[in-house]
């Protein structure tokens, strides 16, 4: 059995989590992130709406990197490399201690949330692998087992 | 071909997924004034870019002699103009920068502008910019992305 959230908490800080998306994408990701692992502490999504001003959207992610910031850092998850959402959270890396990792998906966030007592680097790796990793032609799998 | 647009984003999703595909633009020109003085945005949209499309960082006084490089000496380039701001593209314009058609993508909205699109709001400024360019022969040509139908309800 793990211990109680509470004195994990007590014990070391986690590392932050922000989703930065287009749209609503990471907020219903996170719900549905929180379906599978139970309600989360300390982690945050921000949609980015292409309809309103760069400066603006720049403070609400800012803003939420630092609520969610316990003294070990902070890992952005954003969707599309190369989309604003990822560009304005790495204009941010100079003043905050964040990682950025592109392409998020559930498997990505699940493990990145069940592994914040990592170091963000270890994090990284570790939420890119699992992102990967979550990645099945599922379909042809199956195909080729029952074939067997 | 060339394209040449305003959007208040610069580089992003948009212009990644949609117009460099679209244009097939070899080179993408990123004309603004704090961009092109700014190291770290710069290192950052160039990420953004693929590698096989070549990035510029210039400002608005500059552009009509790097345009004028890029094409010297070629029959046709194909290049991407971004612009943030509909008073940029008037400044380039009258600085030496012809263009034929100007699109106008994503002009985010703020009090005291009009929304003419989902995604263009203008202000008195940004509308007497445009009506200045139209007048001057520059066709307007409001998509976000490609597929979008032009509007020209202006």
């Amino acid at each position: 059995m793990s211990m109680p959230d509470k004195d994990r908490k007590k014990n070391k800080p986690q590392v932050g989590v922000v989703v930065v998306t287009h749209g609503n994408f990471g907020q219903a990701l996170l719900l549905a992130a929180e379906m599978v692992l139970g309600p989360q502490d300390d982690c945050l999504a921000i949609g980015v709406d292409v309809e309103l001003g760069v400066d603006e959207t720049m403070e609400a992610i800012q803003k939420a990197i630092r609520s969610v910031e316990k003294g070990r850092g902070v890992m952005v998850l954003t969707d599309l490399f190369g989309g604003s959402p990822t560009t304005m959270s790495l204009s941010l890396m100079d003043d905050e201690n964040l990682e950025v990792i592109t392409g998020v998906n559930l498997p990505m966030l699940v493990a990145t949330l069940q592994a914040r007592a990592m170091n963000l680097d270890a994090l990284a790796e570790n939420a890119k692998s699992a992102g990967v990793q979550g990645i099945k032609v599922a379909g042809a799998m199956l195909r080729k087992k029952t074939r067997k | 071909m060339t394209l040449v647009r305003i959007d208040n984003r610069l580089i992003h999703g948009q212009i990644i997924e949609t117009w460099l595909p679209y244009t097939g633009a070899e080179t993408v020109i990123v004309a603004n004034d704090e961009l092109s003085v700014d190291a770290l945005q710069q290192e950052i949209m160039s990420l953004a870019i693929p590698q096989s499309v070549t990035s510029r960082f210039v400002s608005i006084e500059n552009l009509a002699g790097e345009m004028q490089a890029i094409f010297s000496g070629k029959e046709s380039a194909s290049v991407l103009v971004l612009f943030s701001s509909c008073p940029d593209a008037k400044r380039a314009y009258d600085s030496g920068f012809d263009f034929q058609s100007l699109n106008i993508g994503n002009v985010h909205y703020s009090p005291g502008k009009k929304q003419i699109s989902p995604s263009v709001a203008l202000s008195d400024d940004d509308e007497s910019c445009l009506k200045q360019l139209s007048r001057k022969g520059v066709s307007l040509d409001f998509r976000c992305v490609p597929n979008d139908p032009i509007q020209v309800r202006f």
